[in-house]
């Protein structure tokens, strides 16, 4: 995916400006960037949820904006921040949803469908609660779900806005994870907006740091982890230190 | 689960058939069940023939709007996301009947175009409704309250102009007081072509209603356009609402009711509620209208106005429980 001189504003405020950039095929990239940098809106303009005002973003080439809702739903998947379902919708039914995007009114491939649906319960371990209720659930195992109905696409591609905001440590790190197996099994290319700078270091293959619209920096995390680019991202000091060869950077 | 579910159907099915010829032998005229089979399908008799003529079109008029409105309110509810969406109530019975009233009134010779008319009627109420309660989505009390005034304008309206016309008793009058008394059998052709058109539409979009309980972005992320997802059901539920309009009157209430308690017998997978809401709304409507003839009997009061009494305080139950789960 490309973006290229991309501009965006709402009424005479501009949220961003000409930005460009190269997402690494088979890579986690990781936007960064303080609150109101307009990486949320990158995010939503990326997938199709936002049109910009000037310059576009390219898919395998292709403007997007010239692909279908339906086509862009076979190559891109997302998981949104923030998701609602039915309370007596069942865990496997709404994967299945997964598969809208893939087949028309009448020519549907069941057992493609099906096989698909059973390997995101698998690679997601949902599978054990294919019958249940998503009500039911807990907020990890619901995560998990959101991100097995995006797997049921199967895109090369997969957006996730902020996997972990509404989780406690564990089922963060969980998700993590998986994203990271995902990433690694499978070849999907990942593009992730995630607060916590040394989750961002530590399971990104690119980081992008954006301030007031534009991209400050882009690269590997060993290269946008030092204290001057995050002065100039988040507008404070914060130390860097290296423990056992990795990076931390000091949030306390 | 599922077995339960196959045993509501087919107690609806069965209490449905029973009302119905309960209903068929209610009132002046009064036949045994075997002379009122023989008299349809064997030979020919004269009290079975005034019923066949009378009462069957007004019981079948009454089951396919039950249905028809139930359904509408079912596709309305699940397109604005609003438990409290009913076509009547959210005014859109309203713009079709006006819109009714006003060629039936001034253009009788449209009067085989009435059907038309009133959706069209119907769709303009519901853009009205609409645009106006749209900020930057459907928030489920502002719609009702844009659907309240819509309503009252367009019923007001109404009134003027059937007053205007100066006719009494006339088709406009029908529809004002949802009289379906004086029903035919070509009433029921007509309400019975296009209502199945907007019942079957409604059976094929069931698994699509499903979807529109996800976020819009959720929605779209799954290669489905929700704004022309939501005009498409939008036009179904208008259809089903101002049809039934246009030949029943106004009726509000039933919208609201019948899928409220299908959710709590089916699950809210539209899959089976669209298919129940059919026939519990059927059941529903007759057994308002069948209680409206015996009620203050040799008087009767209009189905329309059952619905209402029981309705009324039906509404208030789910808006004040609506604060807990919805929000306002």
């Amino acid at each position: 995916m490309e973006v290229k001189n991309l501009d965006f504003s709402y009424g005479k405020e501009k949220v961003l400006n000409q930005i460009s950039l190269k997402i690494p095929k088979g890579k986690i990239t990781t936007l960064i960037g303080a609150n109101g940098c307009g990486k949320s809106t990158l995010f939503k303009v990326m997938t199709k949820n936002l049109k910009a005002h000037r310059g576009s973003v390219f898919l395998e080439g292709k403007n997007i904006n010239e692909i279908s809702l339906k086509q862009f739903a076979r190559q891109v998947s997302i998981v949104h921040q923030y998701n609602v379902a039915p309370n007596d919708l069942t865990v496997e039914k709404l994967i299945g949803y997964g598969r809208i995007a893939h087949g028309g009114l009448c020519k549907r491939d069941k057992a493609q469908d099906e096989k698909l649906v059973s390997w995101a319960m698998e690679v997601t371990g949902v599978t054990e609660f294919r019958d249940r209720q998503i009500s039911g659930l807990s907020g990890g195992q619901k995560q998990r779900v959101w991100i097995a109905m995006a797997l049921a696409q199967n895109t090369k591609i997969l957006f996730l806005d902020e996997p972990t905001t509404y989780l406690d440590i564990r089922y963060q790190i969980e998700i993590l994870q998986l994203i990271k197996r995902l990433n690694v099994e499978f070849g999907i290319t990942m593009i992730v907006v995630l607060h916590d700078m040394n989750q961002a270091i530590h399971y990104s293959d690119e980081l992008i740091a954006m301030k007031d619209g534009k991209i400050i920096a882009q690269g590997e995390p060993k290269e946008i982890a030092s204290p001057e680019i995050l002065k100039e991202v988040y507008d404070i000091a914060l130390k860097v230190e290296h423990i056992n060869g990795e990076l931390f950077v000091l949030t306390v | 689960m599922k077995k339960r579910k196959a045993v509501y159907f087919s107690v609806l099915v069965v209490l449905l058939l029973g009302l119905f010829f309960i209903s068929v032998n209610l009132g002046s005229l009064k036949v045994t069940y075997g002379a009122l089979f023989r008299g349809l399908f064997v030979e020919y008799n004269e009290t079975v023939a005034t019923i066949y003529d009378l009462r069957f079109p007004r019981i079948i008029i009454a089951m396919i709007t039950g249905a028809g409105l139930a359904v509408s309110g079912v596709l309305f509810q699940a397109v604005l996301k609003n438990p409290l969406a009913d076509p009547g109530i959210i005014g859109i019975s309203a713009g079709s009947a006006f819109v009714s009233v006003l060629i039936v009134a001034f253009f009788p010779m449209w009067y085989f175009f009435t059907p038309i008319f009133s959706f069209l009627g119907g769709i303009l109420a519901c853009v009205l409704v609409y645009s106006l309660s749209w900020k930057g989505g459907f928030s489920p009390l502002r719609i009702i309250l844009v659907g309240v005034a819509v309503n009252a304008v367009f019923s007001g309206l109404m009134e003027s102009f059937s007053a205007m016309s100066g006719q009494n008793y006339s088709g406009a009058a029908s529809i004002l007081n949802a009289n379906i008394s004086m029903k035919t059998w070509k009433d029921v052709r007509l309400l019975a072509g296009y209502v199945s058109i907007g019942l079957i539409l409604s059976l094929f979009a069931a698994g699509r209603c499903n979807l529109l309980a996800l976020e819009d972005k959720t929605i779209r992320s799954l290669g489905v356009n929700v704004n022309g997802l939501r005009a498409a059901l939008s036009l179904i539920a208008v259809l089903l609402a101002s049809i039934t309009t246009a030949v029943a009157g106004s009726i509000s209430f039933i919208g609201l009711i019948v899928p409220h308690i299908g959710r709590l017998f089916v699950g809210s997978d539209h899959k089976l509620l669209i298919p129940f809401s059919m026939l519990f709304g059927a059941f529903t409507m007759l057994l308002a209208d069948t209680v409206g003839r015996l009620i203050a009997y040799p008087y009767e009061i209009s189905a329309a106005i059952i619905m209402s009494v029981i309705g009324g305080p039906f509404f208030i139950v789910l808006l004040k429980r609506s604060d807990k789960t919805y929000g306002s």
